[in-house]
């Protein structure tokens, strides 16, 4: 019996061993919504936008101070300089909820290997939160601008980088986990959404940029950075970020604007859209073939023409099938000779086909892309023409 | 006679009445009746006032007697006795008593008993007829679907309400009388053919050990019988409806009754048991399921709702969605005490009114509620003392704890939730999965007469499946318990092969 007694209270003492070495009060930490990286006089400045909760409550806010305050500190490595923001911040920084990193467009040019790791390293930070780059701008100045409609500005980018990836296909959002992992691919390069700052960027900065009705700074998406292993080289238009989203078969919908035959235009709208990249070697050569299949509705109709008719709904697919077609010719095109940087994955591709080809090629890859053959064949169905079948102008005109 | 009243210590409800019988004329003092016509015999009746049915004794005692023995001739008192009993009363029940610790026994429940001067038998006669309380609606467990009664304090009544439910000549009782001073009446049930005789001759052991002055109520035989002295969960059933108990018996358990409780025990006693109602039987089998999930359900929330709301606030926070961390963290802002430290107040201020609540009277109720919930509720987040968060959980785990159909189980989780709420302000979730553990591998190791606790579910019953968490339909019920009743297994001989009822 005595011999179970001492069992029994060597087991209960383990667990007061442990004590209490993790416990952290909700009212003890500063919850960091979003962490910016740039790169000042060869060291490192890291900004966090800490959410002040008093004033993000749904009870009426206590006084009219700003949701959110942003902390910086400069160091050698970012680690430090996370650690130094202690001597200014409050309370212990937090950074399991950062739903954003924003790296600063000087770092980014520079390559943002070695700013990844702590964050991809250190456990507190989770893996589901995106990672974009701010255009023309510091990461510090794009933190410091407060935003309407949602308080905590870091969700104001999260959330118009989601919808606008969803509904226009301009953006691309990218965590930490998908950018590590194409980093560490030979073959492919990185593309990040970039954010830059419409306004003066030190207007943004007080409470007065949310209390007009037309705000006078706002942040917008510019589009899609392409990198050249871990550096930022350039930025791609919207309407080759788009083309870029239909070749990484991220588009969930987005609108195409076709001619209409005897003048005026057509907006579709893409439903549904499914990219398949094949890669093959013909003698040697490695060739590309794109496959898209779209399903679209007819969105907006600013001319004349008969859709009840099977021809104009053949014309209409055939002319979005050539858009869509143009514009991503294009974007390859702007890609390999501007640009020079794999962003599609096409290196993986074709790696995937046949390894053994793959590897004679591999280290001329970077010159091979530049002429690479692609052959991008479009499918477009129309599947719905809306609520109304004519267009108002129709009519007008038979009358 | 007098020794008689030395024992009784003279206490004014003992009424004795003396008849003479022998003299040859009547006396006019009524309360002496003489009978016969040489010797004189004494002769007296002795009963407990309160106790014993006064119509009866002076209808079927007195009455008879006085007039029996106006015409009785005999003069041998033996064959007076005998005449007495044979021919006089016209009471059921009629018996011969030898000794001392018999009639005091039979006095003091209810009997009379007759002597008679030179002979040394005594003749008890059944006149029992306590105040007991009428059959009522059951309060501790109100169904909207079932029958409306429920025991009372008279172990005769409540073993006629059961006996009204199964009429089977297989529905046995075996009588014990426990508690040195007060002698209280004990009744073991049990359906003949369907219960382990095995478990039967168990409770009747166990029944004969207990070696106490007094019972009182039933709890107080549930401490003795049961299995584990140390386990806090309930091992013995106990209900005050006699569906439930008949249901039960029906299942091959063996019910106890005890004089002066409505609360009858069952035994043995499951941990689903306490989880399942009686109405649970009179719905739909489907919706019956989904009560049932809810309420294991509500058991967890129960269980760990604090413990898990101190966890995650402070060891686990990555583990909340951001918005509602930010919420609360909103209200954590400004209250002074750790959060587990908070959920300790809040938890002991809900007990505290709980038990002031029930220990009111009834009419000072309603007041203690409104203090409560002005107090705790508005004012204690108003002034910042506490988080309205918590006050949800608290909330929460009080209302999920009255879900329980049984009482005995609520009690101990309302208990276990301190301790895992320490254990979780110590270690997070590891310390609240730790306690879980601990409690599974207690309710694993406990066995009620002979039968695991956690059965059907460990050991892993297939069959018994069909009525544990969910409800299978009737017809789909065919066996009993495997392991509660071994010998007659099927509830339907005549579908069982075809697995099914019509």
């Amino acid at each position: 019996m005595s011999k179970i007694k001492t069992i029994c209270l060597l087991l209960i003492v383990t667990i007061f061993l442990s004590g209490c070495w993790s416990k952290r009060e909700l009212n003890e930490l500063a919850i960091v919504s979003a962490l910016g990286i740039d790169k000042v006089d060869d060291e490192f400045e890291v900004t966090v936008q800490i959410v002040v909760p008093g004033e993000i409550s749904s009870k009426a806010p206590t006084s009219g101070r700003s949701p959110v305050t942003t902390n910086y500190a400069k160091g050698k490595t970012i680690f430090e300089a996370i650690r130094k923001m202690t001597t200014l911040s409050t309370r212990k920084i937090y950074f399991a909820h950062t739903q954003v990193v924003i790296i600063g467009e000087e770092l980014a040019k520079e390559g943002i290997s070695e700013a990844l790791d702590l964050i991809s390293r250190d456990h507190e930070f989770r893996n589901d939160f995106n990672v974009i780059i701010a255009h023309e701008a510091t990461a510090k100045e794009v933190l410091n601008i407060l935003t309407p409609i949602e308080k905590v500005p870091a969700n104001k980018m999260i959330n118009s980088l989601n919808t606008s990836e969803k509904a226009w296909g301009s953006t691309i959002s990218i965590n930490i986990d998908e950018l590590v992992s194409t980093l560490s691919s030979p073959e492919t390069s990185p593309i990040l959404s970039a954010i830059e700052i419409k306004g003066d960027a030190t207007l943004g900065m007080g409470a007065t940029n949310v209390d007009k009705v037309k705000t006078p700074v706002v942040l917008k998406y510019a589009g899609l950075a392409v990198f050249k292993e871990d550096k930022y080289i350039g930025l791609l238009t919207e309407e080759e970020s788009k083309s870029v989203s239909f070749l990484s078969d991220k588009i969930q919908s987005t609108i195409e604007i076709i001619a209409c035959p005897k003048g005026g235009t057509l907006a579709t709208e893409i439903t549904k859209s499914k990219t398949k990249i094949k890669g093959k070697f013909e003698n040697g050569t490695p060739k590309i073939d794109v496959r898209i299949d779209v399903e679209q509705n007819v969105g907006e109709v600013e001319c004349t023409i008969n859709l009840t008719s099977h021809k104009s709904i053949d014309y209409v697919n055939k002319k979005t099938e050539e858009v869509i077609q143009q514009q991503i010719e294009k974007t390859i095109s702007t890609v390999q000779q501007t640009y020079r940087a794999d962003i599609f994955g096409f290196g993986e591709e074709l790696h995937r086909t046949d390894p053994k080809k793959w590897k004679k090629i591999k280290d001329d890859w970077p010159t091979i892309f530049q002429e690479l053959p692609v052959n991008v064949e479009v499918h477009v169905k129309t599947k719905g023409l809306g609520t109304m079948q004519n267009s108002l102008l129709n009519k007008k005109k038979k009358e | 006679m007098k020794v008689i009243k030395n024992t009784l210590g003279n206490s004014n409800d003992i009424i004795i009445r003396e008849i003479t019988i022998g003299k040859a004329e009547k006396n006019t003092i009524s309360s002496e009746i003489t009978i016969g016509k040489s010797e004189e015999h004494a002769m007296m009746m002795i009963y407990i006032d309160g106790l014993s049915d006064k119509t009866t004794i002076s209808d079927s005692v007195i009455d008879k007697m006085m007039q029996e023995f106006e015409e009785a001739q005999d003069t041998d008192v033996e064959t007076i006795k005998q005449y007495v009993k044979e021919t006089c009363l016209t009471v059921g029940d009629v018996n011969d008593i030898l000794n001392f610790t018999a009639l005091y026994n039979s006095i003091l429940n209810g009997d009379t008993v007759i002597l008679l001067d030179g002979v040394t038998t005594g003749i008890v006669t059944s006149t029992k007829s306590a105040k007991d309380r009428a059959i009522t609606e059951p309060s501790t467990e109100s169904v909207i679907r079932g029958p409306r009664e429920s025991f009372t304090e008279t172990l005769r009544t409540n073993t006629a309400l059961i006996r009204r439910k199964i009429k089977s000549p297989n529905l046995w009782i075996k009588s014990r009388v426990i508690g040195e001073v007060t002698k209280t009446d004990v009744a073991v049930m049990y359906v003949n053919g369907i219960a382990n005789d095995k478990i039967v001759a168990e409770v009747l052991s166990r029944l004969d050990r207990i070696n106490i002055d007094g019972i009182l109520e039933s709890g107080y035989i549930e401490d003795f019988i049961q299995d584990s002295k140390f386990t806090i969960f309930p091992t013995v059933f106990n209900s005050e409806r006699p569906d439930v108990i008949a249901g039960e018996l029906l299942e091959g358990k063996i019910a106890i009754l005890v004089d002066g409780t409505p609360f009858v025990l069952i035994v043995p006693a499951l941990f689903t048991s306490f989880l399942q109602s009686a109405e649970d039987y009179y719905q739909h089998w489907f919706i019956s399921s989904f009560v049932r999930i809810l309420r294991f359900f509500g058991v967890s929330l129960a269980l760990m709702a604090p413990s898990l709301y101190v966890a995650i606030t402070t060891f686990h926070q990555e583990m909340l969605p951001t918005a509602m961390l930010i919420s609360i963290a909103s209200q954590r802002e400004g209250v002074p005490f750790p959060a587990v430290v908070e959920a300790l107040i809040m938890e002991l201020a809900f007990e505290i009114l709980r038990e002031a609540g029930l220990r009111m009277p009834r009419t000072i109720g309603p007041a203690v509620s409104i203090v409560g919930t002005l107090v705790i509720g508005q004012a204690a987040v108003e002034a910042g003392i506490v988080s309205a968060v918590m006050v949800i959980i608290v909330a929460l785990t009080a209302i999920c704890s009255f879900l329980f159909p049984a009482y005995g189980l609520s009690n101990t989780i309302r208990f276990l939730r301190f301790p895992l709420m320490i254990l979780a302000a110590m270690l997070g979730l590891f310390g609240v999965m730790f306690g879980l553990m601990m409690i599974i591998i207690h309710l694993c190791s406990i066995r009620t007469f002979g039968v695991p606790y956690l059965s059907p579910f460990g050991p892993l019953i297939l069959k018994d499946q069909k009525d544990a968490l969910v409800l299978f339909p009737r017809r789909a019920l065919l066996t009993r318990p495997r392991l509660i009743s071994q010998k007659n297994n099927v509830r339907g001989h005549k579908y069982f092969s075809v697995k099914k009822r019509n």
